[in-house]
């Protein structure tokens, strides 16, 4: 058996598509040689490992993300009140019930103020309950995809720039992950795969795209995260988003959206 | 290991999987102070504390995730275990000698000992695929990813414009390749002697 066949066999034992016939081939090596058995329970842990490594990328972003945060407010207690050791719910409860005692002192207000001051608070309140979360699309602005040289043969790079241009995001998914498979570490293809992605709503694999763009250095790096953030905010992520935001730099072409957006969550 | 019944603390690995803030909160409160504590009396501070615990809890994640981690015994000794031997590795990778700090913080039961010694064993492990899965070709790498995260072959096959037969062969191939890898590295018969 070649080593091919035997991978083969590998694979649909993994898969549970073994059929009688193969199943039969498989127990047969295996009990042909010791070695076989061994690299099979090997195959199969890399098997787990892979599939779970590449589904839960973003499960353990956002694990990572809320121990940050966790691990920021108990270790910026001092270290007096920590070992009070006050809980941190407890903390925060206080801290919002907490009012700031005064002295009581007894004024008389004119009536006229009491109305002005109703008139004042309705309209505050007209003002900020009309105000509504920020949206998605009130922000993102898609750049339009140029990579088809004039003259050039190249199918998939007209296909997937005529298809992204013409907002037809599944086409372009499509024919940008055939650019992507010829040359992997193209940041632009990356960049606009990302956003045919976060267009379909393919959250987990956009935030993938985007996030691996963001840890590189390529001249796509900060619009990476600007989109990554355009991501949350489409999920109503606001805490998400707003992490992100703030790590967006004075010289990134998208900062002054994102400080207006900043302000708006 | 032991009886088969989750312990109460099981609430705390479901947490991880949930990314339960007020759970994951409570984990701090509770077992943070004893880390912190036996981190600062060994050459360390708060921050380097505070990646251990985090580092810790990831891997715990990873390992429930990935392997269905029940656990049957108090998460108190079994954290408080995994942290001392990260911080032992890592003052042993600094000062480049094997660290021994005797025990004196808790007394730690044998069913604590050996659900630590079964995340220690998953996280080498893993440690080894990333780095093995790192050094395959560029080709292997892109088509695991998009074989893992799309689960129709037929999707992928179309998505990569080869044939469902072509790509499921590859795939294979593939994992082959790393299975030679990972059997091959010094590292993995270490491993091996510590099951």
């Amino acid at each position: 058996m070649t080593p091919e066949e035997k991978y083969e066999l590998f694979e649909k034992f993994c898969g549970q598509e073994l059929s009688i016939n193969e199943k039969a081939r498989l127990n047969k090596l295996l009990d042909e040689d010791v070695s076989v058995k061994e690299e099979l329970k090997v195959y199969g842990q890399l098997h787990s490992y892979l599939d779970t490594t590449f589904n839960s990328e973003a499960e353990l972003a956002m694990l990572e993300n809320t121990l940050k945060k966790i691990g920021k407010s108990y270790f910026v207690k001092s270290p007096k009140e920590k070992s009070t050791e006050k809980p941190i719910k407890k903390e925060i409860e206080k801290e919002t019930k907490r009012a700031p005692k005064k002295e009581s002192r007894v004024i008389k207000i004119p009536a006229w103020i009491y109305v002005a001051a109703a008139s004042v608070a309705i309209i505050f309140g007209v003002y900020f309950f009309s105000k509504s979360n920020p949206v998605y699309n009130d922000f993102a602005t898609i750049p339009e995809l140029s990579i088809a040289e004039r003259g050039s043969a190249d199918k998939n790079s007209k296909n997937a720039e005529h298809a992204f241009n013409a907002k037809n995001y599944l086409e372009a998914e499509k024919y940008l992950s055939i650019l992507l498979s010829e040359d992997e570490s193209n940041a632009e293809y990356q960049f606009y795969y990302g956003i045919s992605l976060l267009e379909q709503d393919k959250y987990a694999n956009a935030s993938q795209i985007f996030e691996r763009l963001y840890q590189g250095n390529s001249g796509y790096k900060y619009r990476a995260l600007w989109f990554e953030a355009l991501n949350q905010l489409k999920q109503k992520k606001y805490d998400q988003c707003s992490e992100l935001l703030k790590n967006i730099p004075k010289e990134a072409e998208d900062y002054n959206q994102a400080q207006k957006l900043l302000k708006k969550i | 290991m032991g009886n088969n019944k989750p312990h109460a603390d099981q609430k705390y690995i479901e947490a991880l999987l949930k990314n339960d803030t007020i759970v994951l909160t409570e984990i701090y409160e509770k077992f943070a102070p004893k880390v912190v504590g036996y981190i600062k009396k060994n050459n360390g501070d708060e921050p380097r504390a505070q990646d251990i615990i985090q580092e810790t809890l990831m891997t715990i994640f990873k390992q429930a995730k990935e392997k269905g981690l029940q656990l049957t015994c108090p998460f108190d000794a079994y954290f408080f275990l995994l942290c001392k031997r990260k911080w032992l590795n890592e003052l042993k990778k600094s000062s480049g000698k094997e660290v021994t700090i005797p025990d004196e913080v808790v007394s730690i039961d044998d069913e604590s000992v050996s659900f630590a010694d079964e995340t220690e064993i998953f996280e080498t492990k893993h440690e080894l695929f990333t780095e093995m899965f790192d050094q395959l070709g560029k080709a292997c790498k892109e088509l695991l990813k998009v074989t893992f995260t799309i689960k129709s072959m037929e999707e992928v096959a179309q998505k990569l414009g080869q044939s469902y037969a072509y790509v499921r062969k590859k795939k294979s191939l593939c994992i082959g390749q790393l299975t030679q890898m990972v059997q091959n590295a010094p590292k993995f018969n270490q491993i091996q002697n510590l099951l």
